[in-house]
């Protein structure tokens, strides 16, 4: 018997998120241990009219595959990768794994030849993405090994994903609506901000957001979702940031990470843990020591930090930033191979000024700035 | 064994592999096989349950869309290998047979110029069948006793399974020597008198490159010779549907009448799928001798030493027939008690061994 949240999760994936439409081509891919939302979601996609193909994966395969493989092979892409993209009309890729390390002991020299080979198909992915004519989301199914990351069972784990897509609601799709026309307020306001100033315990840090535009996140892209993001602007950053949350790159952790910013750029950095990761990391491109992304997590039903970046950066009451590559649609000219998203904690004593006014403390917007954000809790 | 010698996998070919999620271990030997090869994998897991509840509760415009996706994958690999793994033989039993017959109807162009691609000899395919349970509860046997059979009949319980099917090879090139040139072939076993054309045909040689385990020699008969009347010695599933004591009545190439001691609805509505589907697309002789007992599963019966067997539908363009059909339903007659065939009426084999 699947659980009743999983159809659920289904239904606001094709009726809320993509709006799937009669006749469209969608690709669900994922693992096959999550087999039951695969499910729910074909059902989902054959109820909207639509027509879902699978593109299922086994654990071992890429690993075999990359553990064997010459430049040549890391280097190859079927003919038909540009076309197949190009006659989707939605992407739909379900997060889970049997094992989060499974490519620890993969050289990145390799990782690096194969994303470089794909690069054409991330290009036009894109591309048609911008253009609106591929909608794409991202979600997760419950697993035990991201269980194992967030030190839960899995049962208590389910709970933490579905609440966290409120899915533990008779209507979540109603409580999307709702809480999406709020945060669309909530970026018109900050849109209007000029300077945006950080303070928490180990934080002053200011960025420049003016001219830039803030996006909504509210389940169309992500799911869960619940935050507001944007580009700041790439010479303007100053001052210093102490993330209270690891950082995690391709399963590694880098922990209690410290950054110091002057005119828009890394001038300083530190780490507990992983400072040689860290550092290689900001030195890869020009860009990677620029930030691509300011953003505030708007999520409060997610409430504690599982090193998957899906939840991680939507915790409600924390900020996250990335240093690297932004996005086009914010205003953004930052251009890195690099996008590596930290989250630091704002719930315990944080404030943000927007052009010196206090709108936002101790993890919540001011209500003279902003609605309440909360989801309904039944 | 399948990527060295069933398929002979070069140096950057792209490999597609179809077959369910839940052959995970052996999805990650292919994948690392492939890529050792110096080829490129293409690994396509499938989920029998998705897959069901597509065919179960799609519209007629789903099951009859095929989208680039399918295109794509049909015309790029040059080798295709199939995993047979059911974990359950009537995964599809809740599905309306209605439902299959839209698909595969729909289907056919895909499926043409699959044949098209292996019959040109540009592409390259094998089907392979993997022990599970659910084969080995449908064959009454236990897991390891039907895993144990499995690889017997593929001697892979042989030292040197190359040389193994090497020599294999070379033996079903004698009987298709000696078949070579024959005209008529009468089958005559108990309750069957079949007759069937094979004149100017090629008989080709199952020797593990298509199936594996394999072990049979095949052809299109002459679409519009066949005649006289067949009964099949085993049960015929198709799709997941069993049908039990067929009975066949031939003329002029078509079947005129059919009977089935079980499931003689569904045996009728597969014969009126299409014009193709009351003509033989297949003759054959089953000749692997490790493969002694009938599992209700095709893949192995109709390889069993001592038997021959039909296929209603779609025939062989490589073998020179020319039937069309979205149907290809192989179906067994035992010849080792009893059973004789002629060559142009000369005795070529009696009780399944060749005299």
């Amino acid at each position: 018997m699947s659980d009743p949240r999983i159809e659920r999760l289904a239904r606001v994936a094709t009726d809320y998120s993509l709006e799937v439409a009669e006749g469209e081509l969608v690709v669900i891919q994922g693992p096959a241990l999550a087999e039951p939302l695969l499910v729910e979601l074909t059902r989902a996609v054959l109820n909207a009219g639509a027509h879902p193909r699978l593109r299922v994966t086994v654990p071992g395969v890429e690993h075999a595959f990359l553990s064997e493989a010459a430049d040549e092979q890391l280097g190859y892409l079927p003919p038909f990768a540009l076309e197949e993209l190009d006659a989707i009309d939605c992407r739909i890729v379900v997060s889970a794994s049997a094992n989060t390390r499974e490519m620890s002991a993969i050289d990145p020299a390799k990782l690096r030849v194969r994303s470089e080979a794909s690069k054409p198909v991330m290009e036009r992915f894109m591309e048609r993405s911008a253009a609106g004519d591929l909608r794409w989301l991202v979600t997760a199914y419950p697993c035990d090994a991201f269980a194992q990351d967030a030190d839960l069972s899995l049962p208590a784990y389910e709970d933490f994903v579905f609440k966290a897509g409120w899915l533990h609601l008779d209507d979540p799709v109603a409580a999307w609506r709702s809480f999406s026309e709020k945060l669309h307020l909530v970026a018109e306001r900050l849109g209007e901000v000029r300077e945006l100033r950080v303070v928490a315990e180990g934080t002053d840090l200011t960025v420049g957001v003016a001219g830039r535009t803030w996006i909504p996140a509210d389940g169309d892209r992500n799911f869960p979702d619940g935050e507001v993001f944007t580009g700041p602007e790439e010479t303007k950053t100053r001052g210093e940031v102490r993330f209270s949350y690891p950082a995690i790159f391709g399963g590694r952790e880098v922990d209690d990470v410290r950054l110091r910013f002057e005119d828009g750029r890394v001038v300083a950095s530190e780490a507990a843990s992983g400072q040689d990761l860290l550092r290689e990391m900001l030195a890869i491109d020009e860009g990677a020591a620029v930030l691509g992304e300011f953003a505030i997590g708007t999520n409060y039903n997610v409430e504690q930090f599982t090193k998957q970046i899906l939840f991680d950066e939507k915790i409600g009451g924390t900020f996250h930033m990335a240093v690297g590559a932004g996005y086009p649609e914010t205003g953004s000219t930052n251009h890195s191979g690099l996008h590596w998203d930290m989250v630091c904690d704002l719930r315990d004593g944080g404030e943000i000024y927007a052009d010196g006014e206090l709108i936002y403390r101790e993890g919540r917007f001011a209500p003279s700035f902003a609605p309440d954000l909360t989801p309904p809790s039944s | 064994m399948l990527c060295r010698y069933s398929l002979d996998v070069q140096r950057g070919e792209l490999v597609h592999v179809g077959g369910p999620a839940s052959q995970g271990l052996l999805l990650v030997e292919l994948s690392r096989e492939i890529t050792q090869l110096g080829a490129h994998p293409l690994i396509r897991p499938t989920l029998p349950s998705a897959h069901e509840l597509a065919l179960r509760v799609g519209t007629k415009e789903q099951l009859e869309y095929i989208s680039p996706l399918e295109w794509h994958e049909t015309e790029a690999p040059t080798k295709f290998l199939s995993v047979w793994a059911d974990t359950n033989t009537r995964y599809l039993s809740a599905v309306p047979n209605g439902n299959q017959g839209v698909r595969r109807a729909a289907y056919q162009p895909l499926r043409k110029r699959i044949f098209a691609r292996l019959g040109s000899g540009e592409a390259q395919w094998c089907g392979v069948s993997m022990p599970t349970e659910a084969f080995a509860q449908e064959a009454g046997m236990a897991y390891a006793d039907f895993e144990e059979f499995v690889f017997g009949a593929g001697h892979l319980d042989d030292p040197d399974p190359v040389a193994a099917w090497r020599a294999v090879s070379e033996r079903q090139q004698k009987v298709i020597d000696r078949l070579d040139g024959v005209a008529e072939l009468r089958f005559v076993a108990e309750d069957t008198d079949l007759t069937v054309n094979v004149a100017g045909r090629t008989w080709m040689n199952a020797d593990g490159h298509q199936n594996f385990p394999d072990g049979e020699i095949y052809t299109s008969p002459d679409e519009t010779a066949t005649k006289g009347h067949v009964s099949f010695s085993f049960d015929a599933a198709y799709d997941g549907h069993l049908v039990e004591g067929v009975r066949l009545w031939f003329e002029d190439g078509r079947v005129v009448r059919e009977q089935a001691r079980r499931g003689e609805s569904f045996l009728r509505e597969m014969l009126e799928m299409d014009d193709g589907a009351r003509l033989l697309g297949e003759v054959a002789f089953g000749l692997n001798p490790e493969i002694q007992r009938a599992t209700r599963n095709i893949a192995f019966d109709e390889k069993i030493g001592g038997t021959f067997h039909v296929a209603l539908g779609a025939a062989f363009p490589e073998c020179g027939g020319t039937n069309e059909s979205a149907l290809h339903w192989d179906m067994v007659c035992d010849l080792r008690v009893g059973g004789e065939v002629f060559a142009d009426g000369e005795l070529l084999m009696r009780n399944g061994a060749l005299v």
